[in-house]
């Protein structure tokens, strides 16, 4: 399984979210401060040009009206004189203290002058000059900045005229000097109560830079002091440019006016106050903006997106563990209906294919349990003949095929081998562990080895190849059918439950030994048991024990004594099955999770035999046929059955008079055991005689002409096709020849 | 073992009764050829005969043999017994057997 990313949508959204908004909330507070910076430079700039044009507008103020009185002055001394001349003009300019007085007629031409190359100068023939011909038009007075004159650039002078009544004009100009001296006492109050916003200041300087006029009393010094540096050649007038101005970062700006620099001073702090407040408070409500819109998209987010998700997750981890029934149901948005949609499509064909893997599931595993049933003794009774012992087993597979099993088989006339094994684990490989474990302890029992060397061998060869780790619990037990005795090994097993002696069924508690398959080189220890006729014993897995009910309630092995003990007295059949009743009625409709295998012995023994002994002759096998057929008719066999053990008798008793005595007449015994129900007649003939088999006699050839046969071989063979059991074995020195027939 | 003998000319017709085996057969075959002497045609009725066993069964043969010699042998009211018997060892084949 993938690592699962601890981070949900929701977290996601909300860095990428806290990210964009923190981005917009940082541009648009760059934005902000840019164009408010920018903003509070012009409005400074604005101020300071405003103040400075206010200046310029006093300096030019203060020195027009000191020239124009000065003007009007001189006019009303030229107009009192009768006549005008050059002479006369330069007395009044000696008087007035003036550069330059111009006397012009109404043709703009200079009639009288203090300077005589001027004079019949055409004043419209400079631009300087032609300024003053308003005056010929209506004006009554003009003063002209301070400027370089038309006559000669490099003389800079101030001009004020004056129209006479006469006609004409008078123009006075005056030179630095006396411009200086006229307009710096004007000057030096227009700075006094002037201000540049709150802090600022207008500092007036001469063209030396030497302080004309400054709120802080700073005339005559030179404009350096004040921290200000200007030079006009980087800096060009009317630009805004910072300095530090009396200790304080300002904006400071510059313009010529008559003369004179007035420079503005705006303290910066005071320039950016506005932006400031402007930005933060901008600022402040940005903030609740975009936390607002920050909450309100996480939120929706949350709602219509994460929460939705969350159901379907909700359900689909419902249908992951297991519950297949579980439905999505999402249907706020058409998005979510369809997803829904999908799902339950996709869990609806699992579950189809599910059951289809189900059903071929279960017929294979159905088949399997065939196998295994089919690989167990099935047919009851199993050996109808016997009447010295009587065994029942039966197997109830849980819905899973189990690895429990039951097996019995002779291993000769007179040995009933008899187990009961749990394979560890369930399904198809405990299945096949069973098999295997099966047919090896059929082997090495069946090649005639005591009981503990079988599970020794068998341990040693299911130790081999066991990969799976897989082993098997069981109890086995060879009965001598005729003695009683029983030998058995317990490989781990659930101990069985013996009733002897007519009494209770007790649970027979012995040494176990390991199970099965579990560790190479385990021994096994053999238990003896001395079983007198009626005494039953009772094998059983763990599923009977260990079977539960509704309330989970173990129906345990006090239950099942109870249940043996109420039917003591049945049979091997009805025993097991009053046990499988009642273990269904205590389950009742709890699910069996267990196999359960049941098997019960009942050792009867063989009931004593009616013995005939006498010698064996010829004559004398009348004798045995009159009592046997004495006994057969009794017993309500049928003539032709009595016929055929009569033929029977007169070939093997026979036999034995003519050959088993070759040096005089020896004895023999005839037994004969029967039973009723179902018919069974047994005749046992033992001789002392040589040692012969008559059954290792060639087969007659029953297709020869009459002149081509022998007789010889005739009546074995008629005894062995007439026959159901014709078994021979050499003991002690006897012959011991068996016959049976069942009617 | 009971032998009734009735001879006609040279057919003769030996009834037996209760059973051929090995106490009776030596018995049987003596008195028997005592009467096959010119005998062509031999008829052994069976009806009374419960059993035969292979001793009853070598005499037959024998009986057999020499009437293939001299004529022929003919057996009467087998039971199903007897029958078993003769099916078993192949002498349905070899004897004539009629009902």
């Amino acid at each position: 399984m993938k690592e699962t990313p601890r981070q949900g949508i929701a977290r996601s959204y909300q860095k990428w979210l806290a990210l964009l908004v923190l981005l917009c909330f940082m541009a648009a507070t760059v934005f902000l401060w840019v164009t408010q910076t920018q903003l509070s430079e012009k409005s400074a700039v604005d101020l300071m040009r405003l103040n400075i044009s206010d200046v310029r507008q006093d300096i030019s103020d203060a020195s027009d009206e000191n020239l124009l009185t000065l003007t009007h002055q001189i006019a009303a001394e030229v107009t009192s004189l009768a006549t005008v001349n050059s002479s006369m003009l330069k007395v009044l300019s000696y008087r007035f203290d003036v550069a330059e007085i111009n006397l012009i007629d109404e043709t703009g031409i200079i009639i009288a002058t203090t300077h005589d190359d001027f004079l019949n100068y055409d004043m419209a023939s400079g631009t300087q000059s032609a300024e003053f011909l308003v005056l010929l038009d209506g004006e009554t007075e003009f003063a002209q900045s301070y400027q370089p004159t038309s006559h000669d650039p490099t003389l800079y002078r101030k001009y004020g005229g004056v129209a006479l009544e006469s006609g004409g004009f008078l123009q006075v100009g005056y030179d630095f000097q006396r411009y200086r001296r006229d307009v710096n006492s004007v000057l030096r109050g227009v700075t006094r109560n002037r201000h540049v916003g709150e802090g600022g200041c207008i500092i007036i300087a001469d063209s030396n830079w030497n302080i004309v006029s400054d709120r802080h009393g700073n005339e005559w010094e030179q404009l350096s002091i004040t921290g200000l540096q200007i030079d006009p050649a980087l800096t060009p007038p009317n630009h805004c440019f910072q300095s530090t101005v009396y200790g304080v970062d300002s904006y400071c700006m510059y313009i010529e006016a008559e003369g004179y620099y007035a420079v503005a001073v705006m303290p910066q702090h005071e320039a950016v106050l506005s932006r400031n407040v402007s930005v933060g408070t901008t600022l402040l409500v940005e903030l609740v903006v975009f936390a607002a819109l920050f909450v309100l998209v996480y939120i929706l987010t949350k709602r219509l997106i994460v929460n939705n998700l969350e159901k379907i997750n909700g359900s689909l981890s419902q249908i992951s563990s297991g519950n297949l029934e579980a439905v999505v149901d999402v249907r706020t948005h058409r998005e979510f209906s369809t997803l829904s949609d999908d799902i339950n499509a996709t869990v609806d064909t699992l579950k189809r294919y599910i059951s289809d893997a189900e059903a071929r599931i279960d017929a294979e595993l159905e088949f399997a349990r065939t196998i295994q049933y089919s690989s167990l003794p099935s047919v009851f009774p199993p050996f109808p003949s016997r009447r010295d012992f009587d065994i029942w087993a039966g197997m109830y597979t849980a819905k899973e095929v189990g690895g429990d099993f039951y097996d019995f088989y002779l291993l000769n006339e007179e040995t009933l081998a008899f187990l009961v094994a749990d394979v560890s684990g369930k399904g198809i490989p405990a299945a096949m562990f069973m098999m295997s474990a099966k047919s090896v302890l059929k082997s090495l029992a069946e090649s005639g080895m005591p009981i503990e060397e079988v599970f020794i061998q068998a341990n040693e060869k299911l130790c081999e190849g066991n990969d799976t780790g897989m082993f098997l619990t069981a109890w086995m037990g060879f009965l001598n059918t005729t003695t009683g005795h029983l030998r058995f090994v317990n490989a781990g097993h659930n101990p069985p439950v013996i009733r002897r002696n007519n009494e209770d069924f007790t649970y027979l508690k012995s040494r176990s030994g390991l199970p099965l398959a579990g560790m190479e080189g385990v021994r096994y220890r053999p238990h003896e048991l001395q079983l007198a006729p009626g005494d039953t014993i009772f094998l059983y897995t763990d599923g009977v024990t260990e079977s539960s009910n509704i309330q989970e309630a173990f129906y345990g092995e006090g239950r099942l004594l109870d249940v043996l003990n109420e039917n003591a007295c049945s049979g091997a059949e009805a025993l097991c099955g009053a046990v499988k009743t009642d273990l269904d009625a205590f389950v009742g409709d709890a699910e069996q999770f267990d196999d359960i295998t049941l098997l019960s012995v009942t050792f009867h023994g063989k009931p004593a035999p009616l013995e005939l002994v006498l010698d064996a002759t010829v004559e004398n096998i009348e004798t045995v046929t009159d009592f046997v057929t004495a006994q057969l008719e009794e017993a309500g066999c049928p003539m032709r059955v009595q016929m055929q053990l009569c033929v029977a008798i007169d070939e093997l008793f026979g036999n034995i008079a003519r050959y088993a005595y070759p040096n005089g007449i020896g004895q023999a015994t005839v037994q004969l055991l029967l039973s009723k129900n179902p018919g069974m007649a047994e005749i046992t003939f033992i001789d002392q005689g040589i040692p012969f088999n008559p059954l290792t006699l060639a087969e007659p050839d029953t297709t020869l002409s009459a002149e081509e046969r022998s007789i010889g071989g005739l009546g074995i063979h008629l005894v062995k096709k007439t026959m159901d059991d014709v078994i021979y074995v050499y003991r002690e020195d006897r012959n011991i020849l068996t016959i049976r027939k069942r009617f | 073992m009971k032998l009734t003998m009735n001879k006609t000319g040279a057919s003769l017709e030996a009834k037996v009764a209760e059973r051929l085996d090995t106490t009776t057969a030596p018995q049987f075959e003596k008195e028997l050829s005592a009467q096959l002497e010119g005998v062509t045609e031999l008829i052994l009725d069976f009806a009374e005969l419960s059993y035969v066993s292979s001793a009853g069964l070598r005499v037959l043969l024998s009986t057999q043999k020499v009437m293939n010699k001299q004529g022929k042998m003919i057996l009467r009211h087998v039971n199903e017994n007897i029958m078993e018997v003769f099916e078993i060892t192949g002498f349905v084949d070899i004897l004539t057997i009629e009902e």
